[in-house]
């Protein structure tokens, strides 16, 4: 190669790098993108939903009244979506835990855990207000 | 080979592996955090819309029972409702394309007046029932069937009672039992005298809540040839109270009509009949959970007994954004509802067109 042709190979370089630099970005944004949204939120609101729901006729009040706190896990296991770990603990005005077992479907790992706090007053002639949390997590 | 042309063709191999995984990184991880703010917004606004469905009755409110009244604006919402997410029994059998008065897609899609979106809908019972015929055998002067039946969710077992019906010609019987470990074997007894094939309806609800509940059910034969499979003869439509049972055969003549719940049943009244409609009246039991309906009839010389159920559900109606190309960017919501006293579970697809 002549010493005066340098000049010319090394403006074809710069020319070769950018074109290899924008086409890495104009395919790469084609590449098909999982979408990895946090759905944190949406489990705090639809834990808030399942709360609400449960006790619209009073069955929240009636789980924790009776101590049933298999029956509060069971239904807690049905009405939340598939792939959901929770665990719930319910508290009395002074902030004491009442519920003698774990009301659990499995342990959280490391997965983002949110939380849904709600308050539930029982619909029995004698006034009973309780503090129910429940933590949620999407399962591994 | 010149060690120059050796030391050349490592250095673009080089090249070519870095600009590879320059690539594969941007894509990975640059791009999504680029997306974000974009991607957060865009899963804000698709929520709002997705909670617009549910929360709004539309226009005109009554649109799920007035079949003959135009759709101007769509929400599944309840008229005059006091809870949230709590949806018109006869809206969401206008989802489902079996139901004679049934939306279709581009009905909904107009009406939503949002024509940068595209959505679909799924409603579910909360668990799933189902039942098998394990076997048969003769025991004089009957058969008895032996059922498997199974109430879970995902695999995982849910305790459930269960209020079971039998139906084959004129007979008409139910029966109550209990699962307690989502599985149980369970034998019903039908008289050799009587004619099939005959249809096996089961009720379910949570052992613990009875706003949880789901359903299956299984023709099978009994003295009879192999069932036909549904929608075949009729088309049944439930709508405000009142089923509409549309003949698809000229030979059909219908006998009894019963409406089946988990607590009552009932024969349905006629109210109408012309060649090839027929309409009866729905009771409105003090158990408003889901409720089955049957009508029986003979095709010919065949008996048969074809059902639905109301609410229509499982229903689900939408875009078919699983095979679109042209969509970018779906989420979905997902949502628990209730459809008078029972809870079931909402999902929503939401998408947009590509940018």
């Amino acid at each position: 190669m002549r010493r005066e042709n340098a000049g010319q190979i090394r403006i074809l370089e710069a020319f070769f790098s950018a074109l290899v630099i924008f086409s890495a970005f104009a395919v790469s944004s084609n590449i098909p993108v999982s979408q990895n949204v946090s759905r944190s939120s949406d489990l705090a609101s639809i834990g808030m939903q399942a709360l609400i729901k449960l006790d619209f006729d009073g069955s929240l009040g009636r789980y924790i009244d009776d101590g049933n706190w298999t029956g509060l896990r069971e239904v807690l296991g049905v009405v939340l979506p598939e792939g959901t770990s929770f665990n719930l603990t319910v508290y009395n005005e002074q902030m004491v835990q009442l519920n003698s077992a774990v009301i659990s479907n499995s342990e959280f790992g490391s997965q983002t855990v949110t939380c849904a706090e709600y308050i539930c007053v029982s619909q029995r002639s004698a006034f009973h207000s309780y503090i129910v949390r429940l933590y949620l997590a999407m399962a591994a | 080979m010149p060690a120059v042309s050796v030391d050349t063709f490592f250095a673009c191999s080089l090249m070519v592996m870095l600009v590879l995984s320059a690539m594969a990184i941007t894509t990975k991880l640059v791009f999504p955090s680029m997306n974000a703010t974009s991607n957060r917004n865009l899963a804000e606004r698709y929520k709002e819309t997705s909670k617009y469905l549910l929360l709004n009755t539309g226009k005109p409110s009554n649109w799920g029972q007035n079949s003959q009244t135009a759709l101007e604006t769509f929400g599944l919402a309840k008229p005059n409702t006091d809870s949230e997410y709590d949806l018109d029994r006869d809206k969401v059998s206008r989802l489902n394309t079996e139901n004679a008065y049934g939306l279709s897609y581009p009905d909904m899609f107009t009406s939503l007046e949002i024509p940068d979106l595209s959505f679909r809908i799924k409603i579910e019972p909360l668990f799933e029932v189902s039942t098998k015929l394990a076997g048969a055998f003769l025991s004089g002067d009957d058969t008895v069937y032996e059922f498997e039946i199974s109430t879970d969710k995902q695999g995982a077992p849910v305790s459930a009672q269960l209020k079971i019906y039998v139906v084959a010609g004129e007979y008409l019987n139910s029966m109550s039992v209990l699962v307690t470990n989502g599985r149980i074997s369970q034998n019903i007894t039908l008289s050799n005298s009587v004619g099939g094939p005959a249809l096996l309806i089961v009720l379910a609800r949570s052992l613990y809540n009875d706003k949880i509940v789901s359903f299956d059910a299984l023709a099978f034969a009994h003295n009879s040839s192999q069932p036909i499979s549904r929608r075949t003869l009729l088309k049944l439509s439930p709508l405000d109270y009142s089923l509409n049972v549309s003949l698809l055969d000229s030979t059909i003549v219908l006998t009894d009509a019963h409406a089946l719940t988990f607590s009552y049943n009932s024969t349905l009244l006629l109210t109408s009949n012309t060649t090839m409609s027929t309409t009866y009246a729905i009771p409105r039991f003090l158990d408003d959970s889901m409720t089955v309906l049957v009508v029986t009839g003979w095709n010919s010389t065949t008996f048969f007994a074809e059902w639905t159920i109301y609410p229509q559900v499982p229903v689900e109606n939408g875009a078919d954004l699983a095979n679109s190309s042209t969509l970018s960017s779906i989420f979905s919501f997902t949502y628990l509802v209730t459809i008078d006293s029972s809870i079931y579970e909402c999902t929503i697809w939401v998408g947009g067109p590509k940018e």
